[in-house]
């Protein structure tokens, strides 16, 4: 290279200041207070400062890392209309032979083929080929990632992370990284809820209780007692209290899940949870559904022991025949909790009847904010959502609640019910309040959801990565003084070894060590502790090129060659060693960089970087040292 | 001070019985990998979930699993992790949504356990299925591209037998680092998969250090045998091969006593490779070098007799 001493010298002096440029921030950023920190982010330059340091990875500030995919399969269901019995089929034949490999809808195609199904039925309005309609459905899955991304930024945006990653990867994956979350199940509830809010009729008492009773009927059957004829309702003018028996929870017992169903397939799960349930005796025999119920304030209540018996009796087939097609079942988002008689407290799941149609979604809502609501309101002091809509929303919002006065709306958030109010007038402001939210937290979360929007299809979390902050902190401190130590003893070692010129290595070592930060901070690079790691293990291989020339000086020396000529010599044939020898390293550290994510990925690029700055440091700085040494005078004797 | 400075030990010679020591220790790792622990695969390659707690005071793994019990994962993998009070929770190849559920299971399990003593979720990791067998697959095709990388390299910087003789170095360093894991029942996750790499590189710098002497003195010392050659190679550079892998040595071994347990086993892995990849530059790649000479010559003089 450069063979005078003064332009390299000034080369070296150049690349300290540049250094020493790029990581200032990062020094600056480190040694700040919190207040210091807020005062910025005030002032708008938060961000800015933010952008030029070396980044903390997840293992070292603590964060979440989650690999989402679309649920392509529930997204084609959802979408298909009128749904045969051949559809199903051919859907769940489908879904069991996706893997990694096998992609759905593929395979969907194959079978839809294969058994002569013809897709333009259930999906119209994309053409009338299947291979048309599946290149159509491929369209609208790719577009629902996309649009996934967006709503999921919008999410993490508002829950106000620094820096959060959010990327798609591949055709079906979104990768997220938030940094520094106290709570990962409700970063990880908030990113993948649905978030689909309709507004559904509840179908009249009357209806309902017909169901309940019909329900009652198909499981006295299936008992094997005999069938009762379905007779005439003689629910003329009765109350609302038909439902179930009046309040009194008289005798009650504890019926064992076999008992009420006969023989029971095997379950799956060793809950024992399950295997009783609490049932009103003195219904029992004649009502078996409605024994399990209760009345709760005048609602549906199902005891928490008894929900999955009786979610489970709502799935059977011949119950599902019973409920009316347009109708279905839901339960309420939370619980409510009543004192019994005794002195306890009972848990009641609450359940509906709803009109399976949605009159309204929530596509028309504008602004959703959560707040505690008015005094001398209905929900004074309670967590509140406050519900905007567009002008085509607050139409037939007011359509809706015009034509239904007196009935029951029920607000229904991912298949959850919040809130069942009666509509007393008409709504023609396009806004309007949800309740039931456990605590304020909670509300703000459906508020974000609600503005962000509901994704197009269901996500599943493929793989998940926590860090909790105090591991964070953990391992900085203990990759920091593993560092240093390790260090500290090395430039003892080569100053021990080679004298004086071992100071000089070891000079050139400590600069090795800025450059690598510097590039990093340049690269705005993530540091992870295996990148910590590769620092540390570049400490140890950057002094190699630096033996590598030594010796072979010291070689020279032997020879009998002058000190000059020894040192031209040995650095001469040193570098071609140097250069191979190293490589083989850098290629390790590109697989690495190429086929690794997160964590090792930061490795590698430590690792790259510090044998590209090692090689620049030991062959031109040190040599660059000597010529500083020898260059006016006749050195008799080396220190090496 | 200077180790070794005119250093001429007849190490070659000694290549009969460290080629047994060789394939003794590594038929030893492969007679446990096959026979004994297998190779322990972490949940990055089978899917499933690792939860780290760290609880207020110490708890007793058996209480643990007790508590796991209940929620239908007695099976699961629990060891202490460094202090007395933290422990590791694996749950091996659950489907995607399982998993999740599996660690909110686990955690609210727990909380009913011990009422009096409290955790915090250090460190929580699930992969799903789909992903495990990604990363399997990725881990494979890394190491397989980086072999394939290095032999052209030296191919064409050296010669071909100089790429096999360094990669059956490699095969040697990976089989007997992939034998002490399976002895010692380590886990191997994605972060050893690097750790190999890296040895993979490192072996190869010190391989090559030796190659590059061997080129030299070839050229300078045509009259020489092969085997001297060689020899004399290794020797010229054994001061710098020790000094490095001391310095390597030094810092990696600071890295596991000091860094931490979540990079422990990495160091570990580490450690093995520095100390093996050195031994195997010096006495697998070269005798590999002149056992292949020693042949060709064999064939070579009794073409010219012709």
């Amino acid at each position: 290279m450069f063979k005078r001493l003064t332009p390299r010298l000034i080369i070296i002096v150049i690349a300290i200041a540049i250094a020493g440029i790029l990581l200032y921030p990062s020094v600056r950023y480190e040694t700040m207070s919190s207040q210091e920190k807020e005062q910025l982010r005030q002032e708008g330059q938060l961000a800015d400062l933010e952008s030029k340091i070396i980044r903390r990875g997840l293992d070292l500030q603590g964060g979440i890392h989650l690999v989402l995919e679309v649920d392509v399969p529930t997204l084609v269901y959802n979408i298909a209309k009128n749904k045969s019995q051949l559809f199903e089929d051919v859907f769940q034949s489908s879904k069991s032979q996706v893997s990694a490999e096998v992609r759905f809808l593929e395979v969907f195609e194959n079978e839809a083929d294969a058994r002569e199904l013809r897709l333009v039925r259930y999906f119209p309005d994309r053409g009338i080929q299947n291979s048309e309609i599946v290149s159509s459905l491929q369209d609208e899955a790719n577009d629902a990632v996309r649009r996934a991304l967006e709503i999921i930024r919008n999410r993490v945006d508002q829950f106000g992370v620094s820096e959060p990653t959010i990327q798609k990867v591949g055709n079906r994956r979104i990768i997220v990284e938030l940094a520094g979350i106290e709570d990962p199940s409700r970063a990880r509830d908030l990113i993948q809820t649905t978030a689909l809010l309709e507004f559904k009729m509840l179908k009249t008492p009357e209806v309902t209780d017909a169901t309940i009773r019909k329900i009652d009927q198909v499981l006295r059957r299936d008992k094997g007692e005999l069938a009762e004829a379905i007779s005439a309702e003689d629910t003329a003018g009765a109350s609302e209290d038909t439902v179930i028996t009046e309040g009194e929870v008289a005798e009650d017992e504890a019926v064992s899940v076999n008992q009420l169903f006969g023989d029971v397939e095997e379950t799956d799960t060793a809950d024992t949870e399950d295997s009783t349930v609490v049932v009103d005796k003195q219904v029992f025999e004649e009502k078996p559904f409605t024994a399990m119920l209760r009345n709760v304030q005048g609602q549906i209540g199902v005891p928490k022991k008894n929900k999955n018996a009786v979610e489970r009796i709502l799935k059977m087939k011949k119950v599902q025949e019973v409920i009316p097609p347009d109708a279905e079942f839901l339960w309420s988002a939370g619980t409510e909790i009543l004192p019994t008689q005794g002195g306890g407290a009972s848990e009641f799941h609450l359940l509906y009847l709803v009109n399976k149609e949605a009159g309204l979604t929530g596509g028309v809502v504008t602004d959703a904010q959560a707040t505690l609501g008015g005094a001398g309101g209905q929900a004074a002091g309670q967590p509140v959502v406050y519900v905007d809509m567009n002008a085509a929303g607050s139409k037939t919002w007011s359509r809706l609640t015009g034509a239904n006065i007196g009935r029951r709306v029920a607000i229904v958030l991912d298949n959850k019910i919040h809130m069942a109010p009666t509509i007393r007038s008409k709504i023609s402001q396009g806004s309007t309040m949800i309740e039931g939210m456990a605590n304020l937290e909670e509300a703000k979360d459906i508020a974000i959801v609600l503005r962000a929007g509901a994704l197009p299809a269901p996500v599943d979390i493929i793989e998940e990565r926590t860090v909790g902050p105090s591991l964070g902190s953990d391992s900085i401190q203990k990759g920091t003084t593993a560092t240093i130590i390790g260090l500290i003893l090395v430039l003892i070692f080569m100053a021990f070894y080679y004298k004086l010129s071992g100071l000089i290595a070891d000079f050139a070592l400590v600069l090795n060590l800025v450059f690598i930060l510097a590039i990093l901070a340049a690269l705005h690079a993530t540091l992870t502790l295996p990148g910590i790691a590769g620092l540390i293990l570049t400490v140890g291989l950057s002094v190699d090129a630096n033996v590598l020339i030594f010796d072979r000086i010291r070689e020279e020396l032997r020879k009998g060659k002058t000190v000059r000529a020894a040192i031209d010599s040995g650095y001469g044939n040193a570098l071609r060693t140097i250069i191979d020898a190293n490589v083989t390293t850098i290629l390790a550290a590109l697989v690495l960089m190429q086929f690794g994510t997160g964590p090792i990925k930061g490795f590698a690029v430590v690792l790259f970087w510090g044998i590209v700055s090692s090689m620049f440091t030991a062959i031109f700085v040190t040599r660059t040292v000597y010529q500083m040494f020898t260059e006016n005078k006749t050195v008799q004797k080396l220190s090496i | 001070m200077e180790l070794f400075a005119e250093a001429n030990y007849k190490i070659l010679e000694k290549r009969k019985i460290t080629t047994i020591v060789s394939l003794v220790l590594i038929f030893l790792g492969l007679v446990s990998i096959i026979f004994h622990n297998g190779l322990r695969l972490g949940i990055d390659f089978e899917g499933g979930t690792l939860m780290q707690l760290q609880f207020e005071n110490q708890v007793e793994v058996s209480d643990v699993r007790s508590a796991l019990q209940n929620v239908g994962h007695g099976n699961a993998s629990i060891q202490q992790f460094g202090a007395p009070n933290e422990i590791i929770i694996r749950v091996l190849r659950l489907e995607e949504q399982e998993g999740i559920e599996a660690s909110e299971e686990i955690k609210s399990s727990l909380s009913q356990y011990f009422p009096e003593n409290p955790f915090e979720v250090r460190r929580l990791e699930q992969v799903g299925p789909k992903i495990g067998s990604e990363l399997r697959g990725a881990a494979v095709l890394a190491i397989l591209s980086a072999l394939l990388g290095i032999v052209l390299y030296i191919s064409i910087r050296f010669e071909f037998k100089f790429a096999i003789a360094a990669i059956i170095a490699l095969i040697h360093d990976i089989l007997i680092t992939l034998g002490v894991f399976s002895v010692l029942n380590l886990e191997i996750t994605l972060s050893i998969i690097a750790a190999f790499l890296t040895i993979v590189g490192y072996s190869l710098n010190d391989t090559i250090v030796v190659f590059d002497r061997v080129r030299e003195n070839l050229k300078s010392l045509r009259r020489e045998k092969y085997f001297n050659i060689v020899n004399l190679s290794i020797n010229q550079s054994l001061s710098r091969t020790v000094v490095t892998s001391v310095t390597t040595f030094i810092v990696v071994f600071i890295l596991w006593l000091g860094g931490g347990e979540v990079i422990q086993d990495f160091a570990f892995a580490l450690i093995i490779g520095v100390v093996i990849g050195t031994y195997s530059s010096i006495y697998v790649a070269s005798p590999v070098i002149v056992e292949w000479e020693a042949r060709s010559e064999g064939k070579g003089r009794l073409a010219k007799k012709r």
